[in-house]
C-alpha cells in the first residue's frame, strides 16, 4: 500500500479570492479518506481540481507518483481517477442502464482478459449497487435517492482506482445513508480508493480511515476520526472559539 | 404484423424504383429526387444537431461547398461523378476548420456563431469571382439525354440516400452515439466519464458535413445551374433544422419524416393559390408565417417531433386495450 494520490501545495484562486490554498495531502491506496470542513471551506474547489475541472493556480497533483496538474476531466477519468458531483447530474432522456454503459464505454481502458461486453458490464454494475430492477426506467423519472446511487453506480462503470465521492449522503434519510455507507464499504473491499466530501458527520466519522479538514481554504487537521474530532481547531472552525478546549 | 410491415416497405421500395421507368422525366420523378436530396440534407444535419445536441444554423456552408467543388471541378475536366466523394471530403474539410474554434461554444454561442459563418461563407463565394463567378454564378454543361440522365440522378440520390441513413443507425447503436447523447444531455458529466466531448463533436461535424456536401453535389449536378443566393442562401441552413424538428429531432427516422412532409408543404401547398372573401392571394407569400407557425407549435406541445407523437398515441391505444382486456375478463 503506498501513496496513491497526493497533492503538493495545492492552491486555487478565484480572482483575489483563495478557494484552496496550499494544501497538502496524500490518500494511502485501499483507504476511505475524509474531506470535512465548514460550507465554503474549499472542499468541492478542491475536488473540482483533482477532476481536471479548474487548473490549480499553483501547486502540482500526482496520481501514483505521475504528474496529472492540468490534464482535462476526460484524461483524469481515463487514468483511472472518476468524481461523481455534488449536484447529480444523470442523462435525464436516458434510461438507467444507458448512462451506466457511458461509464462502462468510456472511462478507464479495459484490463487484457476482460470480456469487452459494455452491457453485461454495465447490468453488473447495477446490480451491485441496487439498481438492477430500475435498468429500464429513464432516469428523469428516477426519486433522488436513486439518482445519487446513479451517479454512483456510473462513475463505477469507469472502472476507478481512486473515487471522488462529493457529498453522495446529503439530502438522504437516515436508513438510506447508512445503506449508502453500505455501499461505499463495499467498494473500497474491491480495492477502489475513494476519497470523499461529507457534511454528515456521523456518516463521514463512521466510515473515514482518516479525515483532512479544511477551513478558509487551508488544512487545519489531519488524522483518523477521532483525533479530528477533539481537535481544537477543528471545533472551534465549526462550532466558534468559545467552544474550544 | 412484422410480415406486414416488410411487405408494405417492399411495396414502396419497388414503387419508388419503378417511378422514373413508368414516368421518365415526370413530376413524380423530380419531386422523388427533392425528397431524398432533402432526406440526406436532415439526416446528415441531425447528426450534429440532433444526435449532438449542437444546433447549427450555418449547415447551407456544407450544400454551397459541395455544390460549388462539383461545379469547379467538373468545368475543369475533373471526371463528373468523381467530383462526388471530392464534394463531400471538401465540406468536411471546411467543416474542420470552422468548427475547430466554433465547437468550443456551447449552446446558443455555437449556434449563433454558425449563423456568423454561413454568412460569411456565402459572401466569400459571392466575392471570389474568379472561381465561383460571383453572383452571376456558374452554368454547367447540359447533357445529352437528359431524361436519361436525370433518371440516373434519381438512382443515384436513391442510393446515398440509403447510405446517410445505414450511416445514421450505425451511429445511433454505436459507441461513438452513446457519446453523442451523453454530450447532449451534459457535457460536463459525459466528460467527467471520460468522453472526449470536442473530438466526439468535431467526428460528428465531419460525418455531418460529408452528407450534406454530397447533397449539394447532387443538387449542382441535377439543376445545372448554382448561384451564392441558392446554394448559400440562409433560408437552406433554416430548412436543414425545420425538417428534423418537424419529425423529431434526435431520432432516426423523425428526420427523414420530417423531410418527406417539408418537401410535399414546400411542392405542393406552398404553390396553392387562394380565393377568399374575393381576395385572391398566393400560399408561397406566407410560407415563412407557415414555418413559423409549425415551430412554435411542436416546440410547445410536442419538442418530439411527429415521432414523439406517433409514439404518444401507440401508448394511449395499447392503455386503451390493455383497459378494455381488464374490463372484459372482470365482466
Amino acid at each position: 500500500m503506498g501513496v496513491i494520490l497526493e497533492g503538493k501545495g495545492v492552491t486555487k484562486y478565484f480572482g483575489g479570492l483563495a478557494a484552496v490554498h496550499n494544501v497538502d495531502f496524500q490518500v494511502q491506496e485501499g483507504e476511505i479518506f475524509g474531506l470535512i470542513g465548514p460550507n465554503g471551506a474549499g472542499k468541492t474547489t478542491l475536488f473540482r481540481t483533482i477532476a481536471g475541472i479548474y487548473a490549480p493556480t499553483s501547486g502540482r497533483i500526482f496520481f501514483r507518483g505521475q504528474d496529472i496538474t492540468g490534464l482535462k476531466p476526460y484524461v483524469i477519468c481515463r487514468l483511472g481517477i472518476t468524481t461523481t458531483h455534488q449536484v447529480v447530474r444523470p442523462f435525464l432522456e436516458m434510461s438507467v442502464l444507458e448512462n451506466v454503459m457511458v461509464g462502462a464505454s468510456f472511462g478507464r481502458e479495459w484490463v487484457t482478459g476482460e470480456t469487452r461486453d459494455v452491457r453485461k458490464e454495465a447490468m453488473r454494475v447495477l446490480e451491485f449497487t441496487g439498481l438492477a430492477s430500475k435498468a429500464d426506467v429513464l432516469a428523469r423519472n428516477l426519486t433522488l435517492p436513486d439518482r445519487k446511487r446513479l451517479e454512483i453506480a456510473r462513475a463505477l462503470a469507469t472502472r476507478p482506482t481512486v473515487l471522488l465521492l462529493d457529498e453522495v449522503v446529503a439530502g438522504l434519510n437516515p436508513t438510506e445513508t447508512l445503506q449508502t455507507m453500505q455501499l461505499i464499504r463495499e467498494i473500497r473491499d474491491q480495492g477502489i480508493t475513494i476519497v470523499m466530501v461529507e457534511h454528515v458527520m456521523q456518516a463521514v466519522m463512521g466510515i473515514s480511515d482518516r479525515i483532512m479538514v479544511l477551513n478558509y481554504g487551508e488544512k487545519i487537521a489531519e488524522g483518523s476520526p477521532q483525533e479530528v474530532a477533539t481537535n481544537p481547531q477543528v471545533i472551534s472552525a465549526y462550532l466558534g472559539t468559545s467552544h474550544a478546549l | 404484423m412484422r410480415a406486414a410491415r416488410i411487405l408494405v416497405f417492399l411495396g414502396v421500395l419497388i414503387l419508388l424504383v419503378l417511378i422514373p421507368v413508368v414516368g421518365r422525366g415526370t413530376y413524380f420523378q423530380h419531386l422523388g429526387f427533392l425528397t431524398f436530396l432533402f432526406i440526406i440534407l436532415s439526416v446528415g444535419w441531425n447528426l450534429v444537431g440532433g444526435y449532438a445536441g449542437q444546433v447549427s444554423f450555418g449547415h447551407v456552408v456544407f450544400f454551397g461547398i459541395g455544390a460549388y467543388t462539383t461545379a469547379i471541378l467538373w468545368l475543369r475536366g475533373i471526371p463528373q461523378l468523381l467530383t462526388i466523394p471530392l464534394a463531400g471530403i471538401v465540406a468536411a474539410l471546411y467543416g474542420l476548420l470552422w468548427g475547430w474554434p466554433c465547437l468550443r461554444l456551447r449552446g446558443p454561442y455555437f449556434s449563433i456563431a454558425t449563423i456568423g459563418v454561413g454568412e460569411a461563407t456565402r459572401l466569400l463565394a459571392l466575392n471570389l469571382e474568379n472561381l465561383t463567378g460571383g453572383a452571376g454564378g456558374l452554368t454547367l454543361p447540359t447533357p445529352e439525354d437528359i431524361h436519361f440522365y436525370l433518371a440516373g440522378f434519381y438512382y443515384l440520390a436513391f442510393l446515398l440516400m440509403v447510405g446517410s441513413l445505414l450511416i445514421s443507425a450505425w451511429v445511433r447503436n454505436s459507441r461513438f452515439g452513446l457519446g453523442l447523447f451523453a454530450i447532449r444531455m451534459d457535457e460536463d458529466a459525459a466528460e467527467a466519464l471520460g468522453v472526449h466531448a470536442f473530438r466526439y463533436k468535431i467526428l460528428a461535424l465531419l460525418l455531418s458535413g460529408f452528407l450534406v456536401g454530397l447533397a449539394g453535389s447532387l443538387y449542382a449536378q441535377y439543376i445545372l445551374y448554382i448561384d451564392p443566393g441558392t446554394v448559400f442562401g440562409f433560408s437552406m441552413s433554416v430548412n436543414m433544422i425545420l425538417m428534423p424538428i418537424i419529425g423529431g429531432i434526435g431520432t432516426l427516422w423523425g428526420p427523414v419524416l420530417g423531410a418527406v412532409i417539408f418537401t410535399v408543404i414546400q411542392d405542393r401547398i406552398m404553390t396553392l393559390s387562394l380565393n377568399l372573401w374575393g381576395f385572391s392571394f398566393k400560399l408561397v407569400q406566407f410560407h415563412l408565417l407557415v414555418y413559423g407557425a409549425l415551430l412554435v407549435l411542436i416546440i410547445l406541445f410536442e419538442p418530439r417531433g411527429l415521432v414523439g407523437l406517433a409514439e404518444r398515441v401507440h401508448r394511449r391505444i395499447s392503455r386503451w386495450r390493455q383497459a378494455r382486456a381488464v374490463i372484459e375478463t372482470a365482466g
